[in-house]
């Protein structure tokens, strides 16, 4: 393993700063972790089989992605943020802050679903806004920017609704969650379209070459004239337009809301990012990587409950895959450096 | 970045920050007290100082951490499991043999975050996030559920006053500023706030950054299973996941306290003050009247309240613009 991450260290220090023609010559060193993660992902999905051999292969493997859509979307934004060299905290309420609107707002009926929908993600974008304007413009640090407005837009959730959704979800949105077609579950279809997209914003637009722009040489890129400002407030918006947009999935998937609903979320959205191979200081990352993470831990929760293992068993294996994890990336960093 | 000498001096004293908070917890005091009569009756101050201290304490571990320019989420971890390990062994073990066995986990998980941070060299962030979700895993193991009790030495030794003179929770925050006062002035508490500054220029100048930022760690370590040790006082029984609301309320009360989350500015007396703001704005409120939600929403405002005069009061200490990017800058360097 050593040799490959040589030679694709090699690679990319053969790579010129500029991003080149060819863009995976820029690309490849980040991917390995990726992948690799992606094929444990893989073969923890089959170990579950193997553990309960009486069960329907392809009803576990769906049942397993279904579960992880939440966080597959929710961590994109997270891996923004941490791309940036920041962090968002407040992705955990903004989800439960999802959730609580569309189910308020529908109040069951399907009629009032197209304006639910964008007003609870223009309401759940407006609080990322306000975290990028915050960090962007008040030089207040994202960690206490986040943690601030995600506990105060917990406030103001709590004031309008006392925790707890009296309405049932449209149920339409819950019919998207259950529903299958050609015998596939709707939300597999969702999480492969956004991975798709996700990846294309990230490595291949403009502007998300200019995010990792900014966060390796914020020197360079002042001087370069990329819009900063702009674009710490986009990635925050956007973190917090995929919270929300995780929350009404969540709201359709429990079928019902409470505020709190998404806290839970938080701390496995920073684990799927870290685990992915995303550097925390910033400016190195794969969406493929953080997505590879989310589906690592939805699968690793589902082989613990087939397992039957306690959830303190669970939690301890969570955190030593997290250590891990960052053990073999300072690996790979250092074979990076000679 | 270096630190002009009179500044520093006066940052160990008394940051300008910390002052600001101070004068804010009069206030907030000044009005509870003005709605509540026994405000200022021995049983309403221990009755204040009760609900302070837990997170007065983590606080102040945590602290250290931060000054060294690192971050640490495995606190609520530790709290949890020092206070299931008093739950289930406080009635065997006795007020002391609890104690020594909560302090010794504490300091072994902190020495393990250190190890993994300042030897190892991984991300603090992430890294603390692993040794957080360990923590809690174990806690769960030791007792599944919210449960056990613990001795009363301990739940009603600790929570009320001496002789009725003074509360024992003011004993433990006077004792908290007390040992800060010292290390403050130590060796080791300077090299804190040195390798927070620039860590570079630290190691360049012969500071040894790994040792400090392993015994902060260590300290905060020690620190969270203190902090647990009295959440079971306080709340006389064991809870796993009791703890899980601290994490924000730490870092919440650091900010107002004015230390910088960057590293290096700031102190234990003002995350003390903080975490006492937060306790006393809850009871201003309630006694005001005001709905509980409110009480959130204050919370998140007076954090980037505290920031922004942080911000400003970096900025008249020190001329020149230092903020996220060239802490990114920074970094970068250090990665390279």
């Amino acid at each position: 393993m050593a040799e490959r991450n040589s030679v694709a260290a090699a690679e990319a220090t053969a790579s010129p700063e500029v991003p080149p023609a060819r863009p995976w010559a820029n690309v490849n060193p980040d991917l390995l972790p990726g992948l690799i993660v992606l094929v444990c992902a893989v073969l923890l999905m089959f170990a579950t089989k193997a553990l309960s051999p009486g069960s329907d292969l392809g009803q576990q493997l769906s049942a397993i992605l279904v579960s992880s859509i939440f966080l597959v979307v929710a961590s994109f934004g997270q891996g923004l943020a941490i791309l940036l060299g920041g962090i968002d905290l407040s992705i955990g309420v903004v989800i439960g802050l999802g959730a609580m609107m569309i189910s308020v707002l529908t109040n069951g009926s399907n009629q009032a679903l197209p304006w639910a929908v964008s007003a609870t993600l223009l309401s759940c974008t407006v609080i990322g806004l306000i975290n990028g304007i915050g960090i962007a413009f008040g030089n207040v640090p994202p960690f206490i920017m986040t943690l601030a407005s995600g506990i105060t837009f917990f406030g103001v959730g709590l004031g309008f609704t006392s925790g707890m959704a009296q309405a049932p979800v449209a149920p339409m949105l819950q019919a998207l969650m259950s529903s299958q077609w050609l015998g596939i579950p709707i939300p597999i279809y969702l999480i492969f379209a956004f991975l798709v997209l996700a990846s294309l914003f990230q490595n291949g637009t403009v502007e998300g070459r200019k995010l990792y722009a900014i966060a390796s040489s914020p020197g360079a890129a002042r001087v370069l004239g990329l819009p900063i400002a702009g674009l710490t407030i986009a990635a925050y918006g956007i973190s917090a337009l995929c919270a929300g947009i995780a929350g009404l999935l969540l709201a359709g998937y429990s079928s019902a809301a409470t505020l709190d609903m998404g806290n839970p979320l938080l701390l496995p959205t920073i684990a799927a990012v870290v685990i992915g191979g995303t550097r925390v200081t910033g400016g190195r990352g794969l969406y493929l990587g953080t997505f590879a993470g989310a589906l690592f831990l939805s699968a690793l929760e589902t082989i613990i409950t087939v397992l039957s293992l306690s959830q303190g068993l669970r939690d301890i294996i969570e955190g030593a895959i997290i250590v891990i994890a960052l053990l073999l990336q300072r690996e790979r960093r250092a074979a990076f450096r000679h | 970045m270096s630190v002009p000498a009179p500044d520093r001096f006066r940052q160990l004293i008394l940051p300008s920050g910390a002052a600001i908070a101070l004068l804010l917890y009069l206030a907030m005091y000044g009005i509870y007290a003005s709605r509540t009569p026994s405000a200022f009756s021995l049983f309403g101050i221990t009755n204040l100082l009760d609900n302070t201290v837990v997170l007065a304490i983590a606080a102040a571990g945590l602290t250290l951490v931060i000054l060294t320019g690192e971050l640490d989420l495995s606190g609520i971890g530790v709290i949890s499991i020092a206070n299931v390990v008093v739950a289930t062994t406080s009635n065997g073990l006795g007020w002391f043999g609890a104690l020594a066995v909560v302090l010794a986990i504490g300091l072994a998980i902190g020495l393990l975050n250190g190890w993994l941070v300042a030897v190892l060299g991984l991300q603090s962030l992430a890294a603390t996030i692993g040794t957080m979700f360990a923590c809690e895993g174990v806690a769960l193991l030791i007792l599944s559920a919210p449960g056990g009790e613990v001795a009363d030495a301990i739940a009603n030794g600790l929570t009320g006053d001496f002789a009725g003179v003074f509360p024992v929770a003011g004993v433990i925050i006077a004792g908290l500023f007390g040992v800060w006062a010292l290390l403050a002035r130590t060796r080791i508490g300077i090299a804190m706030y040195a390798v927070g500054a620039d860590e570079h220029a630290a190691r360049l100048s012969g500071l040894n950054v790994r040792r400090t930022k392993l015994i902060a760690f260590a300290f905060a370590g020690l620190a969270y299973a203190f902090a647990g040790y009295m959440l079971s006082a306080e709340t006389g029984t064991g809870d796993p996941r009791g703890s899980d609301a601290f994490l924000l309320f730490m870092y919440a009360s650091i900010a107002i306290g004015g230390t910088s989350l960057m590293g290096g500015r700031g102190g234990v007396f003002g995350s003390v003050v903080g975490a006492g703001i937060l306790t006393v704005m809850q009871k201003m409120l309630f006694a005001l009247g005001v709905a509980e939600f409110y009480t959130n929403i204050f919370n998140g405002i007076i954090m980037l309240v505290a920031i922004f005069i942080g911000n400003l009061a970096a900025i008249m200490a020190r001329t020149g613009s230092a903020g996220t990017h060239s802490r990114l800058a920074k970094q970068q360097q250090d990665a390279i």
